[in-house]
């Protein structure tokens, strides 16, 4: 009790240090006085009484100190007096503050921004309670798996067999109703559906759960009730859902009356019953919340699939993704071993097996993070970035050391006075690196701000220009402890070597007039910093120039049609409101008749799988004559990408046909069956020979028609332009048997912006609850596959130019510094008769060597890195020559700009003025 | 910050301003060195001023309080009393230094 009260009391003080050395003095004065009286009532005269009392008093600054030491924190006073001591000595020096703060201030940014992505995109858990007991069902099967018809996630391995995590609802059902081994398993499931909440028409994801979700998951609604059992158990009773914090913003204001209210989802009524906590994004992922959670046994009649619509008794289909709980009982293996023999006879009693189908085997996935699918796409981008900032920093680290350095030689005298006078060298440790702190936290505070503001700024990695950005970057205590830890590593790490050098100055040979000598060392150490910092910018540009070069590559790639003036939205009938495919062809004709005579707009056209989208249709494609391989795995493939347009669609995209004729009028329901394929599949499968004419199969019934291919189109991507244009062939919507939602091709000088009203009222004057989705313009749709690749592209190339600007500022600064140094030598030389002109190249001569060096040194590391993107690259190798050469040739004109003042000033030293600065 | 260890000689002057003030009531500073000084009947070397450390010591630990107040002699002066805890202490104090003077008088009995 007694030492804590000490001490407030001692913390205290230092608040009222003024006021207490007031009543200190008063209080000894008084002492003196006391003393003094008494002394003269002894007979002494007052000036020998005054004496008297002082000599019994003893040392009356002594003990001011003493009294001092004991009232306040010494230590707390001596680092107060420190950083007051730093803040002087940065004032002093404007410009080398500002420089430091800025270029530490930008690389502490840039790493608190691309830490809190990577944080968010790699690492961060689902936010339910203890989600590290949550497991993920995933299966593994070999190339002969039983499991045919899957929608969601699974992926082929590389030994030709397949991967997933997605179950029938049959399987899912005896898996649940049979497990002992974990806790309750559930089942979600994600789609977009057509919704109308409060009079919008808009799409929205739904997330299809079982009636145990969110008891597994252990989440309470912030408002109203979960789904629960109940809700889950007849097919169509439980007419409800719990909606996002999100939506619950934007079209509720987070009023509570939305309770209650209905949204229609597919046509169907739902009731909101509640709505999730904030920063609750499902089980599937932790980047972005589905907007409504509805039960599981609402699929047939929100979300109909396939020919009867219902997929709860389909017992091929594999679509639902299970989780649960580990139990703290069982053992994970001991679980996993369970379910693994409860999965084989869930799927030997649902499923037919022919001979030689294999069943999958089960694994228990860590859950915490959903289905992981971020990690695939973002982790190598992610990675690189953070490389790429790390070096940044390490740069201007190496930056600020060195400035620091040079600024240490010219306060040698100040270090040698404090020595003589007694100073620890534990002291001025301490002090200089109080300073490189100082300057570390200005930094660290300005790249904090920094970081907040970029952080919305970087592009949405997981999001759609055209779609609201939900996705919430976090800003977070960890992000802020990263970036705190990152200042005073970077704060030490730049500040130890200067320190250590001003601690430990020499006393007697620095105090002499001819200092300047003994720092010729230094100098040498400043230059390998330099040649430091010129490997590090060789890295980073060539990095920025390997992925801006695959940027321009994939920005000058000739994608086969016009992307230009192209605009893009999509049309999704619900099946509960079109059954048959003759009013979907309907709802389709009229929209695309109406949308044809809107002002502005040159040409439609519709089709069902949208260009460089990621999104791919095949098709079994079989010529006349040829017979399916037994097995697709071995023979020739059978299957071809396909694409399901209208009779105008080569018009409007402008893809030119190569040979033949395109669609027309003439091509109806009920005309003979027509195709058009593209030069590549031509190539492809009727190599030699004219496939005009020629006739086809589109699927494996004997039974179906033939299908005569009219005309050769040119090539043209297709999901996307990483990839060479794949062979394909196209059909007219109007001969298909099932047609389901489209997405349009509008051609128009119109912008997005202005054509929406008109589109929106189409839609909605032949059908209210029928949205508009993901309208964006072609152009758009094509940056956001490359999305990834721009912004590594952008933001390489921003750390490339601030590793420029960073290596300018440490060449400038150490030749000048050098030059500075060797005056009296180059006076010398200049009064022994050396032209100017050599002097001058004789400092242009230095720079270019230690740029040389570090050149040398960085394209070094630059070789042995840049394997590890190769995949990442697009039209160029690891080793691009291009990049190599022009990144050689930009640091050396860097290099010789930087030093060119220096070694200006070097020529014009006055020979005598040199001499006597001596 | 961790409690300085008093030597013998810090350690016995608080004992002493403690007995002081217990004995005296109210005093400043200048009436407790006084008082010491006459009776260690100036067997003592002690500089009057090494008594404001030692009070603020005290004062720090909450034994003793002060107050400004005026001297018989009519000027303003500081002025130390005991408290509650601080008379605690002086028994405690005292038991501690009465075993350590015991303690002491038994390794010098022999030599004598």
């Amino acid at each position: 009790m007694t030492p804590i009260r000490v001490l407030f009391r001692r913390f205290a003080s230092l608040f009222r240090k003024r006021r207490l050395d007031a009543e200190l003095e008063e209080e000894l004065r008084a002492h003196i006085e006391l003393a003094a009286e008494e002394y003269r009532m002894q007979g002494l005269s007052p000036e020998e009484a005054r004496r008297m009392a002082l000599r019994a008093f003893g040392g009356v600054t002594q003990t001011h100190e003493q009294y001092r030491m004991e009232r306040g924190l010494p230590l707390i006073e001596s680092i107060w007096h420190d950083i007051a001591f730093g803040v002087r000595q940065l004032r002093k020096n404007p410009g080398f503050t500002l420089i430091a703060a800025i270029s530490l201030a930008l690389a502490i940014g840039a790493n608190t921004t691309i830490f809190s992505v990577a944080k968010q995109v790699l690492y961060d858990r689902l936010s339910v309670p203890q989600s590290a007991e949550l497991r993920l069902l995933r299966w593994n099967g070999d190339s002969n798996i039983v499991l045919h018809q899957m929608w969601g996630d699974f992926d082929p391995t590389t030994d030709g067999g397949m991967t997933g995590s997605v179950f029938s609802y049959p399987v899912f059902q005896q898996l649940k109703n049979h497990n002992s081994v974990m806790q309750d398993l559930f089942a979600f499931k994600e789609d977009s559906m057509n919704a109308t909440v409060r009079g919008n028409a808009q799409r929205v994801v739904v997330a299809m759960v079982s009636g145990n979700y969110y008891a597994g998951l252990k989440v309470r609604p912030q408002t109203g009730r979960a789904i629960q059992l109940s809700d889950d158990s007849v097919p169509g009773a439980g007419a409800v859902a719990v909606i996002s914090d999100g939506l619950w913003e934007r079209q509720f204001s987070r009023s509570p009356s939305a309770l209650g209210q209905t949204i229609k989802v597919n046509g169907a009524l739902l009731t909101i019953i509640g709505v999730n906590p904030k920063g609750f994004t499902g089980a599937k992922n932790v980047q972005m919340s589905p907007d409504l959670f509805v039960p599981l046994t609402m699929q047939p009649l929100i979300d109909p699939k396939g020919k009867q619509g219902a997929l709860l008794d389909d017992q091929n289909l594999s679509w639902l993704n299970v989780m649960g709980r580990l139990r703290p009982d069982v053992s994970e293996t001991k679980a996993q071993a369970a379910l693994e023999a409860q999965l084989q006879a869930a799927i030997r009693s649902t499923m037919t097996l022919q001979a030689g189908d294999t069943t999958p085997r089960l694994v228990l996935a860590d859950g915490n993070r959903g289905l992981h699918f971020a990690d695939g796409i973002f982790k190598k981008p992610v990675y690189v970035l953070l490389t790429l900032t790390g070096l940044v920093l390490l740069l201007a680290c190496a930056n600020i050391a060195n400035l620091l350095l040079a600024r240490g030689a010219q306060r040698q005298r100040e270090m040698s006075v404090r020595l003589a006078l007694g100073a620890k060298r534990s002291r001025i440790l301490r002090q200089m690196l109080t300073e490189s702190l100082l300057l570390a936290v200005l930094g660290g505070v300005g790249g904090l701000m920094l970081a907040y503001f970029a952080r919305n700024a970087i592009p949405g990695l997981a999001t759609y220009s055209w779609e609201h950005a939900a996705a919430n970057m976090p800003f977070d205590w960890g992000v802020f402890a990263f970036c705190s830890v990152v200042t005073l590593l970077t704060g030490t790490l730049f500040g130890l070597a200067p320190a250590w050098m001003a601690a430990h100055t020499a006393v007697s040979s620095s105090l002499k007039e001819s200092a300047q000598c003994t720092t010729r060392r230094k100098g040498i150490g400043g230059k390998s910093i330099v040649a430091f910092q010129i490997a590090l910018s060789m890295l980073l540009v060539v990095g920025a120039g390997l992925f801006v070069r695959t940027m321009m590559g994939l920005n000058a790639v000739d994608i086969g049609f016009n992307p230009d003036h192209l605009i893009l939205f999509e049309i999704q009938p619900p099946a509960a409101r079109y059954a048959g495919t003759k009013d979907v062809v309907r709802l389709h004709d009229q929209l695309k008749q109406r949308i044809q005579v809107l002002p502005g707009v040159e040409s439609v056209s519709l089709a069902q799988t949208a260009y460089i989208a990621d999104n791919m249709d095949n098709m079994d494609f079989l010529p006349e004559g040829e017979s399916f391989a037994q097995d697709s795995r071995q023979g020739k493939p059978d299957a071809e990408l396909f694409n399901v347009v209208g009779l105008n669609f080569f018009k409007t995209m402008e893809i030119p046909m190569v040979a033949g004729s395109s669609f027309g009028a003439q091509d109806t329901a009920t005309s003979p069956k027509v195709a058009i394929i593209n030069q590549a599949l031509a190539r492809k499968r009727f190599p030699g020979t004219n496939p005009i004419g020629k006739r086809f199969k589109a699927d494996r019934n004997a039974a179906s028609p033939w299908i005569q291919i009219v005309g050769i189109c040119a090539n043209t991507h297709y999901a996307s332009l990483l990839t060479a244009p794949p062979a394909q062939f196209f059909l007219p919507y109007v001969q298909e048997s099932d047609v389901r939602g489209m997405v349009y091709q509008v051609r128009t000088r119109t912008s997005p912006a202005a054509l929406a009203p008109a589109l929106r009222h189409v839609v909605q004057s032949i059908d209210p609850d029928l949205p508009i989705v993901d309208l964006r313009t072609q152009r758009e749709q094509i940056d956001a596959t490359l999305q990834v690749q721009r912004a590594l592209a952008a933001l390489a190339a921003s750390f490339g130019l601030l590793a420029l600007a960073l290596a300018c500022v440490g060449i400038y600064g150490v030749m000048a510094y050098s030059v500075v140094q060797r005056t009296s030598e180059i006076g010398i030389r200049l009064a022994l008769g050396a032209p100017p002109v050599q002097v001058r190249c004789m400092v242009l001569r230095e720079s270019t060597w230690i740029a040389g060096v570090g050149i040398v040194a960085g394209l070094a590391s630059a070789l042995v890195l840049t394997r590890l993107v190769r995949s990442m690259l697009f039209g160029i190798g690891p080793y691009d020559p291009v990049t190599m050469a022009s990144c050689t040739v930009l640091l050396l004109a860097i290099a010789l700009a930087a030093s060119w003042l220096p070694a200006r000033r070097a020529a014009r030293i006055e020979p005598m003025e040199a001499l006597r600065h001596e | 910050m961790p409690e300085r260890k008093s030597d013998v000689m810090q350690g016995t002057l608080d004992l002493m301003v403690l007995k002081t003030l217990e004995s005296m009531g109210t005093l400043h500073g200048y009436g407790i060195a006084r008082r010491i000084e006459q009776v260690s009947a100036n067997s003592l070397s002690l500089n009057q001023g090494t008594i404001y450390p030692a009070l603020l010591r005290l004062e720090q630990r909450g034994w003793i309080a002060a107050e400004w107040g005026v001297s018989e002699t009519g000027r303003r002066a500081r002025f130390y009393s005991l408290t509650a805890s601080g008379r605690k202490e002086i028994q405690q104090e005292t038991e501690n230094w009465e075993r350590i003077a015991a303690t002491m008088a038994r390794f010098l009995a022999p030599s004598r």
